[in-house]
């Protein structure tokens, strides 16, 4: 059995707003969502990187306590984007909860926010402060939190899965949620990801020589994908949620239909953990092709990962080329609002649904002197009127994990 | 300590924790309230807190078997009761020979 699979709604929370208004305004108007790293009490003072891609503004949560009792921040975000996107969609509340809607959602680690009060217990060495540690304090911080805490809201009975692949996360939930609709396992499933604001993440980059630290001053001006001056990555927060269902099915009930889920991709480089392999993204870029029975010219947009570090936009430059060649326009969302870790997947598969929807293409931000050895591609430059027929999203992560998802044009 | 002393303590811990008014006596708490085994562990903390003394791994497993208000009221007593006989005074006792 093989079906048709469509995106039927979407929402997103972003470094650069909260949903499709907000978010088609900023990349219109070039607004950066990169902001000075908050302080948190930890380890920020000591952090090289000072910068963020922050959701600083309120959020409308409105979950009753049954709800609430179980969710850590990153919950809160998955569960608001689930419920936009459960609301948008028009679905059937029978069909929502009759086994054939799964979940596929993830995060980077579950709540960092929860783990560190819980291990701030383990090290008081004080016995009586280990019944602190609550109940709950497991489910709002474990690394399927998200999903499940979607699955108790709205009464979900179908398939978990619960990627957990830091910059892939939720790529891969989009991936493997169009394979069990596609495959005939469900029948629709909500996917995406979320990550909350941690500076441990942000720490651990910044070991790394990975972060951008030349802009501490100049917030909006990094992260600079694919640019000469680019100096790295920086860590952002955030949540998407795209409701994937059965073509017919989808027309049948009258659904808005925003894109069609041609082909996903994912493979692993087999070895090292960290570098950018060639050969492993060059592979899905074609795999994603063949599985959606494209040819590259039939691609009008790529929506590459470059999360600016020296080495990765430019692996990834020479990817693209040689499965793509110079044609399609490329851009790099992560210019915005920086890398949004386990969300960048499903956000940049919805800024992309978007920008698909308005037949138009948002330019990379801070590109203003391609790297000569990103030279090779056709980069967004500046913002570009044109129909995008279909697009190519990809997304790498630590650990060799690489992810493409080709849209279409809705059938 | 009073029975209702104690039972108006657990009706403040029900309001302030689990956002449940009033709860009425004798009802079953899940099916009432959707009071679940989360919430169940989550009392026993606060119990613990309002007796000034952790309870043992029998107290806490013994009060798995409870499903009501009233239940858990009389717990709470028999727990104060046992404190009290080997001399360690639950708070609101302590509080009420202070004043």
């Amino acid at each position: 059995m093989q079906r048709r699979v469509v995106i039927t709604a979407a929402s997103a929370i972003t470094p650069i707003g909260h949903g499709r208004e907000d978010i088609l305004r900023s990349l219109r108007d070039g607004v950066s969502g990169v902001k000075p790293l908050r302080s948190d009490d930890l380890l920020a003072p000591f952090i090289h990187s000072q910068v963020y891609g922050t959701v600083d503004y309120p959020i409308p949560y409105d979950f009753k306590r049954i709800n609430r009792k179980t969710m850590g921040p990153v919950s809160y975000y998955a569960c608001q984007v689930a419920k936009e996107v459960l609301e948008a969609s028009g679905l059937d509340p029978e069909f929502i909860t009759s086994g054939r809607l799964g979940v596929a959602f993830g995060s980077t680690h579950g709540s960092p926010t929860v783990q560190r009060e819980i291990y701030r217990v383990f090290h008081s060495r004080d016995r009586a402060s280990v019944s602190a540690i609550g109940a709950v304090d497991y489910l709002k911080s474990m690394v399927h939190t998200t999903a499940v805490n979607i699955t108790k809201m709205f009464g979900i009975t179908g398939r978990v899965i619960a990627s957990s692949t830091a910059c892939t996360t939720s790529s891969q939930s989009i991936g493997y949620g169009y394979e069990s609709v596609k495959f005939g396992m469900q029948d629709a499933m909500l996917c995406g990801g979320a990550d909350e604001y941690d500076t441990t993440t942000v720490a651990v980059f910044d070991n790394l020589l990975a972060c951008s630290t030349g802009f501490n001053d100049e917030p909006r001006r990094t992260p600079r994908p694919f640019d000469v001056r680019r100096d790295g990555l920086v860590v952002g927060e955030g949540a998407g949620a795209v409701l994937l269902e059965e073509y017919e099915a989808a027309r049948k009930r009258g659904a808005t239909i925003l894109a069609e889920v041609a082909g996903f991709a994912c493979n692993n480089n087999g070895g090292d953990l960290i570098l950018p392999n060639l050969a492993g993204i060059r592979e899905t870029l074609r795999l994603s092709l063949r599985e959606a029975g494209m040819e590259p010219g039939e691609v009008d947009l790529v929506s590459a990962h470059a999360t600016a570090t020296k080495m990765g936009d430019i692996i990834e430059a020479q990817a693209i080329s040689a499965v793509y060649g110079d044609r399609p326009l490329v851009t790099a969302l992560k210019g915005y609002m920086g890398h949004t870790m386990a969300s960048c997947g499903v956000i940049e598969t919805i800024l992309t649904l978007y920008m698909m929807q308005e037949g138009f293409v948002a330019p990379t931000l801070n590109l203003e002197e391609v790297d000569e050895r990103c030279a090779m591609i056709r980069h967004a430059t500046s913002l570009e009127k044109t129909p995008v027929r279909a697009a190519a999203i990809q997304n790498f992560a630590f650990g060799g994990v690489n992810t493409s998802l080709v849209l279409r044009q809705a059938p | 300590m009073t029975r209702e002393a104690i039972e108006a303590e657990i009706r403040k811990i029900f309001l302030q924790e689990f956002e449940i008014e009033d709860p009425a006596m004798d009802v079953d708490l899940r099916e009432a309230y959707q009071f679940d085994s989360i919430d169940a562990i989550e009392l026993l903390v606060e119990i613990e807190r309002f007796l000034g003394s952790e309870l043992t791994m029998e107290e806490k497993k013994r009060a798995m078997d409870i499903r009501t208000f009233r239940q858990i009221c009389t717990y709470v007593e028999q727990l104060a009761q046992i404190r009290r006989a080997a001399g360690n005074l639950p708070i609101g006792d302590l509080c009420k020979e202070g004043s």
